[in-house]
C-alpha cells in the first residue's frame, strides 16, 4: 500500500472513531442537547481542525451554542462568544446559501465567498487566518434549525476534503435530529405538565363553583370599579327573584329602588375603602317576592398588587327571625300590660272585697253585743257562723293576694338562711300554742340562693301545714332539712301528722285542692299552690311523699336541676 | 280652751260607724270628727270651704286616714298636710284595707307616722283602734302647735 493509501485508511479510521465517539454522546443525550452539541463541536474540532462552531436558530436569530478552536491562539478567539445571539441576517450567511446545501471551500477564495458571506464575516475569517471553510445546515423535516461551521486555519495541514465533508454532514444531520427530538420531547413534556395543571385548575374551580352555588345564603360579587354584579349564586337568585343572566353586569341602581341602592352602594364603598369586613345586621331589600330583611357581610377581594378588585357579599335572610322577634316583643308587651292589669285588679281585691267583709263581721258582732239578750242560743250561733264565714273569706282573699304577689314580684336572689327562718317560724307557732308538745328537728346551716321574701313564704306555708296536720298527734315531730335531688339541694319539711294518700299527690299543689275536710284541718287550699309557684319562679320544683295517717314530707328546690 | 279631737277621714259609712263603735268601746272621750273625702279633709284642716267656719280651737290630736278616698286620695291629702306649715306636725295614722308594699312605702315616704291595716275580724279591729288611741291620745306627746 502506498503512502496515500495508508493515509486514506488512517483518515477513515479517524472518521470512524469520531463517529463512534459522537454516537456515544448521542446515546447519552436525552433533553440536554446543548451539551451534545458542545461535545460534537469539541470532537469535530479535534478530528477536523481547527475550529468548529454550532449555532442554533430561533425564529429570526441565531445563538452560538458551542465553539471549539484547537489552534494555538484558539482559546482567545473563542472568548465569550457562547450564548451570543445575533439576528439571522447578520450571521454572516445570506439565507439562500444554506437552502442550497452545505458551503464547502477546501481552499477559500475570498472573492467567490463574497456571494455567500457578509463582508463582516469574511473579515473575521481573514483575521483568523482561515484557509478552508465548511458550513453545514442543521435541518430536520425541511426546517433549518441551526448551522455548523468548520474552519481550517493556516496551511500546515492538508486542506479539507470530501471525507471531512461527508463525516461532518452526517454528524450534522444526526445532531439536527437529536436537537429536534429533544425539543419535541421537551415540548411534549411541557404540554403534558400544562394539561395536568389545567386539569387541576379546572377541578379546583369547579369545586369552588359548587361550593359558592350551594351555599344556602346569597353570595354575590361586584367589580370594585363600577360595582356591577359579576357573580350571584343560586340562593341569591331565589332571594332576589332575578336570574343571574339578568343581573350580571347590572348595578344596584338597575335592580332596586334608589334609596335602597344608595344604601347598598355606600356600604360597598365603605368596605372597599376600609379594606376590611363591613357587617350590616339588618338591611331591607325589595325583591320580586316583596320586602325582605338581610344580615349582610361584605369584604373586599384584592388583586396581586393589594388593590381591591372585587367586592364579595354574603347575605343571610333574617326576615322570619325578625318577624318572630317582633311578635315576641309584642307578646311581651301584652303580657306586661296584662300583668299591670292583674296588679290593679289585685289591689282592688285587697281593698274593695275586704271592706264589706269588715261590715259583715263588725255588725254581726255589734248585733250580738247590743241585741244578744233578744236572741236565743241558736240565733247567737248563727251570728257566729256569719262572722266565721266573713273571716274565712278574708283569709282566702289574703292567700290569693299572696299567690298573685308571688307570681308577679321581681325575683331577687340572695343568700337565705333557711335554718334561721325555720327556727323563727316554728318558734312563733310554739308561742301561739305553748301547750303543744312538738319535737322540732332543724338541720343546721341550710342556706339557699333565693329570694328571701318568697323563700320565707314557702317555708311558712310548709311549716304551717306541718304544725297544723300534727295538731292531733301526741308525739308530734316536725323536721326541716335538706337532701339532694337531680344534683341540686332539695329542701324538705317532714311531719308525722295526718299524711295523705299518694294516689292524690298530683292534686296537692293545685289551687283550692284539699285532701282533708276543712272541719278537721282549717285552711284555704292555696298554700301549697303558692309554694309550687315560688319553686317555679326559682326554676325549681315541688313534690311530696306521704302515707295516710303516718305523715308527709314536702320537698322543694330553688334552682334548675343539673342536666 | 282648745279641744283635742280625733279626725277620721273615711268614705265608707260602715267602716266609719265601726270605727266610731270601736272608739266608744275603748272608752275614749275625745270627739271624733268624720270627714268623707279628700276635699272635705283638706277643707277641714285649712279651715275653708264647707269647714270655713269651724272652731280654730279644735286641734287634731291624731288623724286616721284611709288611702282610697273620692276626689282627692289619701296619699295626696297626706302630701298636702305635710307641705303646709300649719299641719305638717299633726300625727297621721294611715288606716287602710291595703297591704300593698308600695302603699306602705309611699305613706311612710310622705311622712305618715303609722300604717295600720284594718283587720276584718271586728274584735281585732277594736283591739287595733284601742291600741292606736291609747298610744296617740294618751302616751304620745304631740309636738306643740
Amino acid at each position: 500500500m502506498d503512502d496515500d493509501g495508508r493515509l486514506l485508511v488512517q483518515r477513515l479510521r479517524d472518521g470512524l472513531r469520531l463517529v463512534s465517539t459522537v454516537a456515544q454522546a448521542f446515546a447519552e443525550t436525552t433533553s440536554d442537547y446543548r451539551r451534545l452539541l458542545d461535545t460534537i463541536a469539541q470532537h469535530i474540532a479535534q478530528a477536523i481542525p481547527d475550529a468548529c462552531i454550532v449555532m442554533l436558530r430561533s425564529d429570526d436569530t441565531l445563538t452560538l451554542v458551542a465553539i471549539h478552536d484547537i489552534s494555538p491562539d484558539g482559546d482567545a478567539r473563542v472568548g465569550d462568544l457562547v450564548n451570543r445571539t445575533i439576528p439571522l441576517r447578520e450571521a454572516g450567511l445570506s439565507s439562500s446559501v444554506l437552502a442550497r446545501g452545505p458551503l464547502f471551500m477546501p481552499r477559500i477564495d475570498f472573492d467567490a465567498l463574497q456571494r455567500s458571506l457578509t463582508p463582516a464575516a469574511i473579515d473575521q475569517l481573514k483575521a483568523g487566518g482561515a484557509t478552508g471553510l465548511l458550513v453545514v445546515p442543521l435541518a430536520t423535516r425541511g426546517e433549518l434549525i441551526g448551522v455548523l461551521w468548520v474552519v481550517r486555519r493556516g496551511t500546515q495541514r492538508p486542506p479539507l476534503d470530501e471525507i471531512d465533508l461527508e463525516i461532518v454532514q452526517d454528524l450534522a444531520n444526526h445532531a439536527a435530529l437529536a436537537v429536534s427530538n429533544s425539543r419535541l420531547f421537551t415540548q411534549l413534556e411541557r404540554s403534558e405538565q400544562l394539561r395536568t395543571l389545567e386539569d387541576r385548575a379546572v377541578q379546583a374551580s369547579s369545586l369552588l363553583d359548587a361550593i359558592v352555588e350551594n351555599i344556602p345564603d346569597m353570595v354575590f360579587v361586584k367589580d370594585a370599579d363600577k360595582l356591577a354584579f359579576v357573580r350571584l349564586n343560586r340562593a341569591g337568585e331565589q332571594l332576589i327573584g332575578v336570574s343571574r343572566a339578568e343581573l350580571i353586569g347590572k348595578t344596584d341602581f338597575d335592580l332596586f329602588p334608589t334609596s335602597e341602592a344608595e344604601f347598598f352602594v355606600a356600604k360597598d364603598r365603605e368596605t372597599l375603602a376600609s379594606g376590611a369586613l363591613v357587617e350590616i345586621t339588618e338591611e331591607p331589600i325589595h325583591t320580586t317576592g316583596g320586602m325582605r330583611w338581610l344580615h349582610t357581610k361584605k369584604v373586599p377581594l384584592f388583586d396581586h398588587a393589594g388593590k381591591p378588585q372585587y367586592l364579595l357579599g354574603i347575605s343571610h335572610d333574617v326576615t322570619d327571625r325578625k318577624q318572630v322577634i317582633g311578635e315576641l316583643s309584642a307578646a311581651k308587651l301584652a303580657a306586661e300590660a296584662a300583668n299591670r292589669e292583674l296588679e290593679s285588679f289585685s289591689y282592688s281585691v285587697a281593698h274593695d272585697l275586704r271592706t264589706p267583709l269588715r261590715a259583715i263581721d263588725g255588725f254581726s258582732q255589734a248585733l250580738s253585743e247590743d241585741y244578744g239578750d233578744r236572741l236565743d242560743a241558736e240565733g247567737l250561733r248563727y251570728l257566729t257562723r256569719v262572722r266565721e264565714g266573713a273571716q274565712r273569706m278574708a283569709e282566702l282573699i289574703d292567700d290569693l293576694l299572696t299567690l298573685s304577689r308571688v307570681t308577679r314580684s321581681e325575683l331577687r336572689r340572695d343568700r337565705v338562711d333557711l335554718t334561721a327562718l325555720a327556727h323563727t317560724l316554728l318558734g312563733a307557732l310554739q308561742r301561739l300554742e305553748p301547750d303543744r308538745q312538738v319535737e322540732i328537728v332543724i338541720a343546721p346551716g341550710i342556706v339557699a340562693d333565693a329570694d328571701l321574701q318568697l323563700a320565707a313564704i314557702a317555708l311558712d306555708n310548709l311549716i304551717g301545714n306541718a304544725w297544723k296536720f300534727t295538731s292531733k298527734r301526741s308525739n308530734a315531730r316536725i323536721e326541716v332539712g335538706v337532701t339532694a335531688a337531680s344534683g341540686v339541694p332539695a329542701y324538705f319539711v317532714r311531719d308525722n301528722g295526718a299524711g295523705f294518700d299518694m294516689a292524690y299527690r298530683d292534686k296537692l299543689f293545685g289551687v283550692f285542692q284539699r285532701l282533708h275536710p276543712e272541719s278537721d284541718y282549717p285552711g284555704t287550699g292555696i298554700g301549697l299552690a303558692t309554694v309550687a309557684r315560688i319553686a317555679h319562679r326559682h326554676r325549681g320544683r315541688t313534690w311530696a311523699d306521704g302515707k295516710l295517717g303516718e305523715g308527709a314530707t314536702f320537698y322543694f328546690t330553688l334552682t334548675e336541676p343539673h342536666a | 280652751m282648745p279641744e283635742r279631737v280625733i279626725v277620721l277621714v273615711e268614705d265608707n259609712e260602715n267602716d266609719a260607724e265601726l270605727t266610731l263603735r270601736a272608739f266608744r268601746k275603748s272608752k275614749f272621750v275625745n270627739r271624733v270628727v268624720v270627714l268623707r273625702d279628700g276635699v272635705e279633709a283638706l277643707d277641714y284642716f285649712f279651715t275653708r270651704g264647707t269647714h270655713a267656719d269651724r272652731s280654730p280651737e279644735e286641734i287634731a290630736q291624731v288623724v286616721l286616714l284611709d288611702l282610697k278616698l273620692p276626689k282627692i286620695d289619701g296619699l295626696d291629702v297626706l302630701r298636702a298636710l305635710r307641705a303646709d306649715e300649719r299641719t305638717r306636725l299633726i300625727p297621721v295614722v294611715v288606716l287602710t284595707s291595703s297591704a300593698e308594699d308600695q302603699d306602705m312605702a309611699r305613706s311612710y315616704a310622705l311622712g305618715a307616722n303609722s300604717y295600720v291595716r284594718k283587720p276584718v275580724d271586728f274584735n281585732h279591729f277594736v283591739e287595733a283602734v284601742r291600741q292606736l288611741g291609747l298610744y296617740w291620745l294618751v302616751i304620745n306627746q304631740t309636738a306643740p302647735v
